[in-house]
């Protein structure tokens, strides 16, 4: 089976080390910043202590000294002083951050819904025209250079949205709406996580940004939008007569068909994702066929249940969901 | 039509008043002692024009016959006359019983039995109820359950032609009275919380044949409007609304049922009627104005073609279908005579519209709203109150009307002799939840947890007597449960209304006076009548058997431990089954 | 027991606690990869206590959930999501008849319930033949069980997501089951 990490060339992989847009930019100088500082404290402190440890008491000096015992009480009120006033700086630092990250950006931002399910992203495009809204899931195209305000939702318990090399951490709370922003500033795919511990499968909750060109973003959502195409081909108009028949049904939309279900992912155009089962697997047609005959040895706990279909009709469910472009 | 008693009443209202608009009040039925549609007339007025029973002798009447249906679920259709037979529709198995009203006790003639199929009450979101039937030209067409039109030769009680008009699989089904216009059987379906897509077909009277269908949701051509298509506010003008106003596919299992009313004025050669609610209820996944759903469409009986529409609740948030009985009136309006059409509506508000334009004259509250701060009369939208909202995962309290509205489909009636209009409706409010709307073909789209309560002052019914040319209402009575029956009222200046506890009652048209009551053996749901038997004298007939959505808790046997049952209304209902039982009876009533 | 030899009773006395912790075992047990006993067959679920001659004794058809408070969740959720509240709402009914109370039309034993799924019933139940795969069906079976007390209260779930409309399966008490005739087709459950 091909897993994720053997096949894709990551865009810088899945580090806050390498940010891309200004956010992760922010929060990874922030970081330097104070792993400079307290690098820098480190060092003066360690030296301070080692000195302490080998300096011995000279000749004929007075361990009662005022003069002495003033000096001292002088160097501890000035470390004291430094640290609390580098703690201020800190402090200050990491609030002009989280405030650049949380207000809202300049420019007009494009409009994201994120809802965390156990274990998947649903993720809306919305529109002041309701026919131009669009859903996918696990998969989120962002333009490059634009800000991208996201809300953010839970249909079951905490979740946690983070894409390091883009933005912060935000928690999905059910009956709470929250929020984020981040812009991407080069073309490419980064990953994402869910970051709060949401039950079994929560390591294999992640998901993609992945930002592109504007023009190729407008393409994406315009695509996106359309209903699912019907298919042409006989083994594939059989896989749709068994998708609506049988139990994918009771979880799945497919625009445009019977189906219209909200519990798993939407699969109108499931063809088009890179990836399957919330990162979990590549969208290949061998892997499609291994998650419908067994999630549950992929994934164990998944809400998908094992789904009992012949060789035939298996067969025509992945000719169908490959033609879901 | 009435002989005018004007000096009993010119000296409480001396100004100009409302008349019903004359065409529309005569047709169908131009004999007084008949009752061959549900409404009485094309107007919608229910007025019988029988003035024998008066204010001063009705507590003299009597029980002159009943008769078992041997059905138990709610009843709500109107029974009908026709020459010297009654004709009576039961809810599911939607049986037609024909009595012979010229024999004493009024014997049965024949009993016509459809067999609906049985699974169409998995369909059925509020008890099994039908709203009646109408007589076209020697036949008595009604709707089954299972969606399903049939014409029953009205002498004879054999099947004249049965037409399939929807799918039960795609949780159609329909409960609605048909009204045949020139020859066209107009049918609607239901299943608003079934994720269906409305319609109002127009089958051929003769042989049942489909002649036109016009869509609520979708494209202008399945929605069939055309170039003659002129609705009075902008934001209703624009090409395929039905699509754009909706999130990707969403119309296709979008409600807007017709399972209500509809009027004609033959003058205009218009049709009214209304939609229902769009789906599902959480409004949340169906962003946009949700056209044509929660609103009213004007078309020629014809071709189906639309004139006019107008959205009550654009993108409704509460389940206020607008599928309200329209009574078409003749009313003094700024000093000139408008011809309107008047709907005491689901969202709270007596609407006054131009019935040849469709612009809203005038809204004005008839009950307790939270949900809304008034009608925008320049846009003709609701004045919508963010805080009652309701969210997918978040509780919001204190929403009035709950969603049956102020008042549902039982139909209100109109007396030209008092100018009043007489409104059975109800007072209740409630809390909502939405949560994740899952589309299961067949199975319910509603996405919501509600649970309704009484509104302000306990009380879960009203009567009011609204003056139209006022604006205001005239009286008020309070009822312990929802005033789910309709209302008639005579040119004997009596309004007859029956209660969810069983009791059929006369009021005084005039101050709401109670003159008289009957206790039924089960409670009242149905459609009240009045006419002239074969031996000269006026009789009132109603049909009992309590149930529909607010009495279900009755005829469902439900269990009152889950304030959610019934989309909620057990809450609201849950000393029904203290005061009354199943059953399904009907009663006549004439002076000794 | 001896009270002259205090440390025998407490190791007793912590084996005794150690065996009645294993009982949570089974109450928690994930069965993410179980084998279910698939569709009864008809003839295991019987309609009618009435027989020609001496009753023939049933086969037992095993409910594998009915004590797993893991499985009887899952049938919470999918109760919910299914649409199976949009007829019988949190167990009072609607559309379709109450859950909670005591009158089973076409039976309380597992497997009437479970054919009450798989095979719909003549007054509005649907199908949901080839919609919901076996496990799930009895993942329902148990909560379906829940709702009016049948199953142990450890068992049964003890709280909701959503606005309280009842009170939760756990304190319902238990209803003792009432065999009641199929309704004719006039008059629906």
């Amino acid at each position: 089976m091909t897993t994720l990490a053997d096949s894709v060339a990551w865009i810088g992989g899945h580090s806050v080390h390498v940010p891309d847009g200004p956010v992760a930019l922010l929060l990874d100088r922030l970081g330097d910043y104070m792993y400079a500082v307290s690098a820098v404290l480190w060092v003066l402190v360690t030296a301070a202590l080692l000195w302490a440890v080998f300096r011995r008491r000279a000749e004929g000096e007075d361990p009662n000294d005022p003069a002495r015992e003033r000096r001292m009480q002088r160097t501890v009120t000035l470390a004291v002083a430094a640290s609390a006033a580098i703690l201020f700086v800190f402090l200050f630092l990491s609030y002009d951050t989280s405030r650049a990250m949380t207000g809202r950006p300049a420019g007009e931002p494009l409009q994201i819904r994120v809802t965390g399910h156990q274990w998947w992203w649903e993720v809306e495009y919305r529109d002041s025209l309701p026919q131009h809204w669009a859903t996918t899931a696990n998969e989120i195209h962002v333009p490059v250079g634009r800000p991208v305000v996201f809300d953010f939702r839970s249909s079951d318990v905490n979740h946690s949205f983070w894409v390091p090399q883009l933005g912060g951490k935000r928690d999905l709370i059910p009956g709470q709406e929250t929020s984020l922003w981040f812009r991407a500033d080069t073309a490419g795919v980064y990953r994402g996580q869910c970051a709060e511990f949401c039950g079994y499968q929560h390591a294999k909750m992640a998901f993609e940004v992945i930002a592109e060109p504007p023009p190729r973003f407008a393409e994406w959502l315009v695509q996106q939008r359309d209903t699912a195409a019907t298919p042409t081909d006989s083994l594939a108009q059989r896989g749709q007569l068994v998708f609506v028949t049988s139990p994918c049904v009771m979880c799945h939309s497919i625009s445009g068909t019977t189906a219209g279900s909200r519990i798993g992912p939407d699969l109108t155009h499931i063809a088009s994702r890179r990836t399957i089962a919330a990162g979990t697997l590549l969208n290949t047609q061998g892997n499609l066929f291994a998650w419908i005959t067994d999630p549950q040895g992929l994934k164990p706990g998944t809400r998908m249940p094992a789904t009992q279909l012949g060789p035939k009709d298996l067969a025509a469910v992945v000719a169908y969901l490959e033609t879901l472009r | 039509m009435s002989e005018p008693r004007r000096s009993e009443l010119g000296a409480r209202s001396p100004g100009p008043r409302a008349v019903p608009a004359a065409a529309a009040a005569a047709a169908p039925d131009t004999s007084e002692s008949q009752w061959i549609i549900p409404a009485k007339n094309y107007a919608s007025t229910r007025y019988s024009t029988l003035d024998q029973i008066t204010a001063s002798n009705v507590g003299q009447l009597k029980l002159a016959f009943s008769f078992s249906t041997g059905v138990n679920r709610g009843h709500e259709a109107a029974p009908l006359v026709v020459g010297n037979t009654m004709y009576i529709v039961t809810p599911f198995p939607n049986l037609l019983y024909a009595l012979d009203l010229t024999q004493p006790g009024a014997p049965l003639k024949w009993t016509y039995k459809p067999d609906p199929a049985s699974a169409s009450q998995g369909v059925a979101c509020c008890d099994l109820v039908n709203r009646g039937a109408s007589y076209f030209d020697g036949k008595i067409i009604y709707n089954t359950l299972d969606a399903h039109t049939v014409a029953v030769d009205a002498s004879t009680g054999k099947e004249v032609w049965r037409t399939k008009v929807g799918d039960i699989n795609q949780g159609e089904s329909t409960t609605m009275a048909p009204l045949v216009v020139k020859g066209k059987v107009l049918v609607g379906n239901s299943g608003g919380e079934f994720g269906i897509r409305g319609w109002l077909t127009a089958l051929d009277g003769k042989t049942g044949k489909l002649v036109w269908r016009a869509y609520t949701t979708g494209p202008d051509k399945d929605v069939l409007i055309g170039p003659n298509f002129k609705p009075f506010y902008p934001s209703d003008q624009g090409k395929d609304l039905g699509v754009s106003s909706w999130p990707g596919s969403a119309w296709k299992i979008g409600g807007g049922g017709v399972w209500g009313w509809i009027s004609y004025d033959p003058e205009l050669d218009l049709i009214y009627y209304g939609t229902a609610n769009p789906g599902p209820w959480n409004p949340d996944v169906r962003p946009g104005d949700n056209k044509w759903t929660a609103g009213i469409f004007a078309r020629r009986p014809e071709t189906g073609e639309a004139i006019w529409a107008y959205q009550w609740s654009p993108h409704d948030l509460y389940d206020y279908d607008g599928i309200n009985e329209q009574l078409l009136l003749d009313l003094p309006v700024n000093g000139q005579t408008r011809k309107v059409l008047v709907r005491p509506e689901r969202d709270g508000y007596v609407y006054v519209l131009d019935r040849a334009t469709g612009q809203v004259l005038s809204a004005d509250p008839f009950g307790y709203i939270t949900t809304t701060a008034g009608i925008d009369l320049k846009t003709g939208r609701p004045k919508q109150v963010e805080e009652k909202r309701p969210q997918t995962g978040k509780v919001v309290r204190g929403i009035c009307p709950a969603a049956p509205g102020v008042k549902d489909w039982q139909p209100s009636s109109f007396s030209p002799r008092t100018g009043l209009i007489y409104i059975p409706h109800q007072n209740l409010c409630e809390d909502e939840e939405g949560t994740q709307a899952d589309y299961i073909a067949g199975t319910p789209y509603v996405a919501a947890i509600v649970k309704m309560y009484p509104g302000p002052g306990g009380h879960r019914g009203e009567v009011t007597a609204w003056d139209p040319v006022a604006r205001r209402a005239a009286w008020v009575v309070k009822e312990r449960f929802p005033v789910w029956s309709g209302t008639v009222v005579t040119a004997g200046d009596v309004v007859f209304y029956g209660t969810m506890d069983g009791w059929f009652k006369a009021l005084d048209a005039k101050d709401g006076r109670e003159l008289w009551r009957f206790k039924a053996g089960s409670g009242i749901i149905g459609q009240p009548i009045s006419y002239r038997g074969p031996d000269g004298k006026q009789y009132v007939a109603v049909l009992s058997g309590v149930g529909g959505w607010a009495g279900a808790v009755v005829a469902g046997g439900l269990d009152v431990r889950d304030s959610s049952a019934a989309l909620g209304f057990v809450n609201a209902m849950k000393d029904l089954p203290q005061v009354t039982t199943k059953g399904g009876m009907l009663y006549v009533f004439a002076l000794p | 027991m001896s009270s002259r030899c205090p440390e025998r009773r407490w190791v007793l006395g912590a084996v005794a606690l150690w065996a009645v912790t294993l009982g949570g075992c089974e109450r928690e047990r994930r069965g993410f990869h179980d084998r279910v006993p698939g569709t009864p067959a008809l003839s295991m679920v019987r309609q009618s206590d009435l027989q020609p001659g001496p009753r023939t004794a049933d086969a037992a058809v095993p409910s594998p959930y009915d004590d797993n408070a893991y499985a009887v969740s899952e049938g919470k959720r999918l109760f919910n999501q299914y649409n199976c509240s949009g007829c019988h709402f949190q167990g009072g009914g609607g559309i379709g008849p109450p859950l909670m109370d005591a009158e089973w039309i076409y039976g309380s034993e597992p497997q009437n319930i479970f054919a009450t799924i798989v095979e719909g019933r003549p007054n509005g139940m649907p199908s949901f033949r080839h919609r919901i795969p076996d496990q799930q069906v009895w993942q329902l079976v148990a909560y379906v069980r829940s709702m009016s007390g049948l199953l142990a209260k450890d068992v049964a779930p003890g709280r909701s997501d959503d606005m309280q409309v009842t009170a939760q399966e756990q304190q319902t008490t238990k209803e003792h089951p009432v065999k009641s005739a199929v309704p004719p087709s006039t008059q629906r459950p």
